[in-house]
């Protein structure tokens, strides 16, 4: 026994797991932040609720409108003009996503509409409302 | 010391190394678990749209179309059909009606641009409720 003690660390016959666990912990860790593919608005609003609401398909760009007519998309607050920017690149680059709108209860349906037209500007058709799905309903 | 360490796990290798496999398993499941709900984020919603070209035609041409009913939404969030002020709730009924004399009518929300985004919701709502999920959006006052 003795005779083998000079052998280095690593092990002869087996395979280290080692590297494949660090691979597998960055896949995991990347999945982890990517979670949030949806494109957050960054701030919460009150939304109406609605008996016929349904469930939206790759509705993964959000633009949230607030009370006071600010739109907020992708974390930050933009101007009308932006919209239509930021709607662009990420059409191009997930064109299959959808867009949803979610506005304050008290927002302006002026900012609404002209939201909504910046999108179709930019490019994506399909947009929806966001509402609160009604409770027992 | 640590050569008598080194010298009892030389045959089958890894008596004293931690084992990986379970954790390599666990972490595996955590990874799948991501990878699924990851699109499993999803708001509820109507579809929006704008009214269609033919929506605004001349009223010549609509009279060979189905009629269109259009549904006003004012600054202080009144509701009104026909010129006549109507109660959100009351949308329904008149949807109802509407759809039963065209079938295949679209409604249009014709909404003031103070109006709030609330109502709008409210108000497509009942016309869904009414039967008609033809709904779409117009802007006035902009």
């Amino acid at each position: 026994m003795r005779r083998k003690s000079h052998r280095e660390d690593d092990g002869h016959a087996e395979i280290d797991l080692a590297p494949m666990l660090d691979f597998i912990m960055n896949l995991l860790i990347f999945f982890i932040i990517t979670t949030s593919f949806v494109k957050q608005t960054g701030v919460k609003v009150t939304q109406q609720e609605a008996y016929t609401a349904e469930y939206k398909e790759n509705g993964n760009i959000l633009i949230a409108i607030r009370p006071n007519g600010d739109i907020w998309m992708d974390r930050r607050r933009v101007t009308l003009p932006e919209v239509r920017a930021t709607i662009e690149r990420m059409h191009a680059e997930r064109p299959e996503d959808a867009v949803i709108i979610t506005a304050d209860k008290m927002a302006e349906n002026g900012v609404l509409v002209k939201v909504m037209d910046q999108v179709r500007a930019g490019g994506i058709e399909s947009v929806s409302l966001a509402t609160q799905p009604q409770a027992g309903g | 010391m640590r050569m008598k360490r080194h010298s009892g796990g030389g045959e089958e290798g890894g008596e004293a190394g931690i084992d990986l496999a379970p954790m390599l398993d666990f972490v595996m499941n955590l990874l799948i678990f991501f990878i699924i709900t990851a699109v499993f984020v999803k708001e509820v919603g109507f579809s929006l749209s704008r009214p269609a070209a033919s929506a605004q035609s001349t009223p010549q041409d609509k009279k060979n179309e189905s009629k269109t009913l259009y549904i006003v939404l004012h600054n202080g969030g009144e509701v009104s059909i026909d010129k006549r002020p109507i109660d959100v709730r009351a949308v329904r009924a008149n949807v109802e009606r509407f759809k039963a004399e065209n079938p295949e009518g679209p409604v249009i929300v014709v909404a003031s641009s103070k109006s709030a985004t609330g109502t709008l919701v409210q108000v497509m709502d009942q016309v869904r409720l009414g039967g008609v999920f033809n709904v779409s959006i117009a802007s006035t006052g902009g």
